[in-house]
């Protein structure tokens, strides 16, 4: 019986409105250029903000609402890059979702043990140490926590 | 149930509270609390049927806010059983923070603090009160004055009396024992889901009655990024080396002092947001043991590996317990 693991083509790439995700949508596509039934996931995770931070719930409503579609905007924009890159359309998905998330890294790691991808490609903004200190690194704790996967973090 | 009081009896209870002699203020009664500045000495809030006399605005000297007047903090009395309680009314306001060199947006929430006095009603470490809304729907809280000084004066007070070395053998071993159950209780928080939000020295006082450390002030919020906690733990890391140095090590007073351990620093050795204190501060006393200044180094510039959550700050806390002195000195204030 062997004992490789079976190489799975399925790659999740997490990404929000920042830079540094456009950067790591840009780079997979890059790298696999050409490469046959590689399928890709785009996700963007909403997470459900504080009630605190709104003074109202319509307000929370309409920040809400405003951020779904400008999210649904952007990751099309990015479903275009891959398939620019020569991804088959079929093969470039895309998953945007609310939930309550105090850890986004661990929420990002569910949804990879949920679906069993391969590989995990997140952005690094590039924190200071104090940054890194004070909130944390979504990138640096999926580094940290990942099993059964590869993570690819782009720079 | 009894009826509510009706206006005139609210009148005749404040006009108990006005020192005789002086002319009858104009008394004005306010069922909606919207507009704070316009409340004022010998004002009456009415909460919930509830009349309070305001007396002043409060300061932050005592309260937890910087000496200057807050407009939204009444002191008051409850008029139904005279007891002095702290009004906190409805301040939306978002506003950058700057900690060291990192900015961020904070803002305050009535409804996180009024959330966390339910959580903690009863609790030792906690000041307490509650929530009652206004006619307009305001979440009011309603808080218990707490007697007794901030941790930040105590330690100030002890350090004008003795030396480092006196206050690290007689009085530290006690304020760390005591302080051990105040980190306990933001873990408490933690464990519900809740983050005191701005985790200060003067935002522990030493309850005066029962000599407990207790938290105050948790209406400060801001949208957390990856680790929810890290801004507490930052706020807890800091008053544990303020504790262990007997009052801030700055870079600047051991350069003017000519201290033989200013040469011995290095960047790893400093406050990892706050550039020019020292963290390591077993380099300036020698004296402080290492498992103590190990939970010291986790908020250094030169720390790898960052507390995550309150219970890991915890373990280390009890690994670095200092034996009680011969001769116990940190008693109740």
């Amino acid at each position: 019986m062997s004992t490789a693991k079976a190489f799975k083509r399925d790659i999740l790439i997490a990404v929000d409105d920042s830079e540094n995700a456009r950067r790591a949508v840009t780079y997979v596509g890059q790298m696999l250029e050409g490469l046959p039934d590689v399928r890709a996931t785009l996700l963007h995770i909403i997470p459900l903000p504080e009630e605190d931070y709104f003074a109202t719930d319509e307000e929370r409503e309409r920040w809400l609402r405003r951020h779904e579609e400008r999210m649904a905007q952007l990751l099309e924009d990015y479903r275009q890059v891959l398939i620019g890159h020569g991804f088959a359309p079929e093969n470039v998905d895309v998953r945007a979702y609310q939930r309550n998330c105090p850890s986004m890294a661990t929420c990002i790691l569910e949804e990879r043990d949920h679906r069993a991808y391969g590989t995990i490609v997140v952005g690094r903004k590039g924190l200071s140490r104090s940054e890194e200190f004070l909130f944390g690194s979504i990138s640096s704790k999926i580094v940290s926590y990942a099993r059964n996967c590869t993570v690819w973090v782009v720079e | 149930m009894q009826a509510p009081l009706t206006d005139q009896q609210i009148r005749h209870l404040a006009q108990e509270w006005i020192p005789s002699g002086a002319p009858a203020p104009a008394l004005r009664l306010f069922r909606d609390t919207s507009d704070f500045y316009d409340i004022e000495y010998g004002d009456v809030v009415v909460l919930e049927d509830r009349p309070f006399l305001v007396r002043h605005n409060a300061k932050e000297g005592r309260f937890g806010i910087d000496d200057e007047v807050k407009f939204w903090v009444k002191r008051a009395v409850d008029l139904t059983d005279g007891r002095r309680k702290f009004l906190k009314l409805v301040f939306y306001e978002k506003f950058m923070t700057r900690v060291g060199a990192v900015e961020f947006e904070c803002f305050r929430s009535p409804k996180k603090e009024a959330r966390i006095l339910e959580l903690t009603a009863g609790h030792p470490h906690f000041m307490q009160g509650y929530a009652a809304r206004d006619a307009r729907g305001n979440v009011v809280r309603v808080i218990d004055h707490i007697y007794g000084p901030s941790l930040l004066a105590h330690v100030e007070a002890l350090r004008r009396r003795v030396d480092h070395a006196a206050y690290f053998h007689e009085h530290l071993p006690g304020i760390l024992a005591r302080f051990r159950p105040a980190v306990e209780a933001i873990r408490f928080l933690h464990d519900h889901g809740e983050k005191h939000g701005d985790i200060r020295r003067d935002h522990v006082l030493i309850d005066r009655d029962t000599g407990l450390f207790r938290w105050i002030d948790y209406d400060y919020n801001y949208r957390h990024r990856e680790n929810i906690y890290g801004y507490d733990l930052f706020g807890l890391g800091n008053i544990l080396i303020f504790l262990v140095g007997g009052g801030d090590v700055l870079l600047q007073d051991l350069a003017d002092a000519k201290h033989p351990a200013r040469e011995a620093l290095e960047a790893a050795d400093l406050n990892i947001v706050f550039h020019h204190r020292v963290a390591n501060l077993q380099k300036v006393y020698p004296y402080i043991p290492t498992d103590l200044n190990r939970v010291l180094l986790h908020f250094s510039q030169g720390c790898q590996r960052f507390y995550e959550h309150t219970g890991q700050l915890l373990d280390d806390l009890e690994r670095g317990r200092l034996a009680a002195p011969a001769t116990p000195q940190e008693t109740t204030p």
